[in-house]
């Protein structure tokens, strides 16, 4: 169980270039990870596919014992659907829908929405945004808006969490808010949170802290 | 995501509304103009087939050509040079065996009547002015199951005529050129015959200025003595139960005789070949409309695409489906098609109701209103011409939408 990723390689362009150089990892269910390292070193890049949005030049990617490859697209569809949650630097929420049906998408997917409505509400209840049900993303600050991002990755109880540089975009205050967030969700639900930042205080709140270094694993 | 589609459009509410008023502009001009070209043809067609007959037979008008007396003067197989070629006409034409064609239609189901007529060109006169008229010798009785002539009537009744007596019916236009008024005699002389005198029963108003200044109807056997050909017949109306047999009906007699058969269609080729390109003039500018409206929603639906880029990756890693998206730009497409084309058939209606009620002078039994077609095809081919070309306007984006990977969008927007 989990994420196992064997001897993972990535290149771009023509003529190739290695952004990832050959990483071997695993990342066990309820973990609380965060990936370090300089600009470029290929954190996203990782992290996209472990997250199955991506796929390596190179190497093998289990989640759960099975190979993301063999996977037909409509059971990568609903993995995507059913476990995994995304957030990312910038919120990405549509601009048509008011904040609650935002979260609801994943489940309007999995048709469910009635379902885990209630659900929705104590998430945005959990997340102080208890008033702001019916606001569309233009009428909520950053901070909520990114906070409605989180709720909507977390609307379905997917096993794993995957954030690309949540605290990015926000001001301390907002960025220490998402990042205890994330780790309520970890201890209480036992979700697996797995992250990137350039904030050395963020990456210390997680269980394991991965350095990388161009395309590789430091620590 | 049809909500989803919805909530788009809503939120581009100027866009979309032009793109709708784009689609509606043309499914109404269709709607209209062919409501309005289409009622046209109705009513001339109407004319064509009600004041003649759904298939005529007459007899050939033989014209003799320079070969023609060659096997009656040298036999079969004589090789003739003529001097003075012959040429010329052939005595006055009439049916030859009117019984065998009287048989046939007593047993053929597609008939419903059927009248004979000699039809003659006369001399009608009245003191001092005299005028060409058409004079068609027919029995009332039959000729009233064939035509609509009855409900053209302006004065007196088809009937009037009766089977004897030299009493003619008049079209109120020769009327006019005679100075004549109904109770009244007048004179008709054929060519060879000396001139009769004929009493004017009745008149009519077809609507057809060129039967309305010439046409003259009298009994049979009075037209038959006028023209100096007892017991002969020029012509048979045939009366079909069915219009659309006409054509192919009368193709079959016209390979069985020597006569002369057309179908009414056949009979005014030329006014049909106008309706032909009424037809194509009315479908381009249609089509080109929605072409122009087609544009409007290609336009939008890939600017939409390239705006919602981000929105759509954010979708994708939620587990939606590339179908998922084309399904949601497509919706967009063909909503705007269809509530376009809805709305377009509406306000069709609505034109041609007003179209309808515009008052056109004397048009015989059609009223004195244009003739406006509503027949539900119409409607439906509009709805369908504006729901297809909204289609095919957004099925391009839709599927470069659904192409779009979601992994290079967030990689360029979170590097
Ligand atoms: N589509 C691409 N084509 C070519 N090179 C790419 C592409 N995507 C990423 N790269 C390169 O791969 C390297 C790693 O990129 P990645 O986004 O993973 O870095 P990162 O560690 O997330 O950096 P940052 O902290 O700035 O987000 C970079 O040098 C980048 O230029
Ligand atoms: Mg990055």
């Amino acid at each position: 169980m989990g994420i196992e990723l064997k001897d993972i390689k990535k290149s771009f362009g023509t003529p190739p270039t290695q952004v990832i150089r050959g990483i071997s990892l695993n990342i066990e269910l309820g973990e609380f990870v965060s990936f370090v390292g300089r600009s470029g070193c290929g954190k996203s890049t990782l992290l996209y596919i472990m997250s199955t949005l991506d796929e390596p030049t190179s190497g093998q990617v289990m989640i759960d014992g099975k190979e993301v490859t063999t996977l037909e697209q409509s059971e990568l569809h609903l993995f995507r659907n059913l476990q995994m949650g995304f957030v990312f630097q910038f919120h990405h929420l549509l601009p048509e829908l008011s904040a609650i049906e935002n979260i609801l998408m994943p489940a309007m997917k999995a048709k469910r929405s009635g379902e885990r409505r209630p659900y929705a509400i104590s998430l945005m209840e959990e997340f102080g945004l208890k008033d702001r049900l019916d606001h569309l993303p233009s009428q909520l600050s950053g901070g909520e808006q990114q906070r409605v991002a989180i709720a909507r990755a977390l609307v379905m109880e997917p096993k794993y969490l995957f954030a690309d540089e949540p605290t990015g975009n926000l001001d301390s205050a907002n960025g220490n808010g998402v990042m205890s967030l994330f780790k309520r969700v970890n201890k209480e639900r036992r979700m697996s949170v797995i992250f990137v930042t350039h904030d050395t205080e963020f990456s210390k709140m997680a269980t394991r802290r991965i350095e990388m270094s161009d395309g590789l694993l430091v620590s | 995501m049809l909500f989803l589609a919805l909530r788009h459009l809503l939120s581009r509410k100027r866009q979309s509304l032009l793109t709708l008023v784009g689609i509606l502009l043309g499914t109404a001009a269709y709607i209209a103009i062919s409501g309005m070209m289409l009622g046209f043809q109705t009513f001339i067609i109407d004319q064509l087939i009600n004041n003649d007959a759904h298939v005529r037979i007459s007899a050939r008008e033989d014209v003799i050509t320079e070969h023609s007396l060659d096997a009656d003067f040298f036999g079969q197989d004589a090789l003739v040079h003529w001097l003075t070629p012959p040429a010329g006409r052939r005595d006055n034409a009439y049916i030859l065996y009117p019984r065998a064609w009287t048989d046939r239609m007593e047993s053929s189901p597609e008939v419903s009547a059927y009248a004979e007529q000699m039809i003659a060109q006369a001399i009608v006169s009245r003191a001092k002015v005299s005028t060409a008229a058409r004079v068609i010798g027919v029995d009332p009785t039959k000729q009233i199951q064939v035509t609509n002539i009855q409900s053209y009537m302006t004065k007196g009744s088809f009937l009037d005529i009766g089977m004897s007596g030299n009493r003619i019916l008049v079209g109120d236009g020769l009327l006019n050129k005679l100075g004549a008024t109904v109770p009244e005699t007048l004179m008709l002389s054929v060519g060879k015959g000396v001139a009769q005198s004929f009493k004017v029963v009745g008149s009519f108003h077809l609507g057809v200025k060129n039967a309305d200044d010439t046409l003259i109807y009298g009994a049979l056997t009075d037209i038959q003595t006028l023209n100096a050909t007892p017991s002969r017949v020029s012509d048979i109306a045939v009366r079909l139960t069915n219009v659309e047999d006409a054509g192919s009906l009368a193709s079959s007699w016209n390979i069985l005789s020597q006569e002369k058969v057309q179908s009414w269609d056949q009979a005014n080729e030329g006014i049909m070949s106008v309706f032909t390109t009424q037809d194509i003039v009315r479908n381009s500018m249609t089509i080109s409309i929605l072409i122009v409206a087609g544009f409007g929603i290609y336009n939008i639906l890939s600017m939409a695409v390239n705006q919602k880029r981000r929105e759509i990756a954010i979708l994708r890693s939620m587990g939606y489906e590339a179908k998922d998206i084309v399904t949601l730009f497509l919706a967009q497409g063909l909503l705007l098609g269809a509530v376009g084309g809805l709305v377009g058939c509406l306000v069709g209606y609505g034109v041609c109701e007003v179209m309808a009620r515009i008052p056109v002078a004397n048009r015989g039994m059609g009223g004195n209103h244009m003739t406006i077609v509503f027949f539900p095809g119409i409607y439906g081919r509009g709805f369908l011409l504006a729901f297809l070309s909204a289609g095919f306007a957004s099925f391009l984006p839709a599927r470069a939408a659904g192409k779009l990977s979601p992994i290079e969008v967030i990689r360029g927007e979170n590097s």
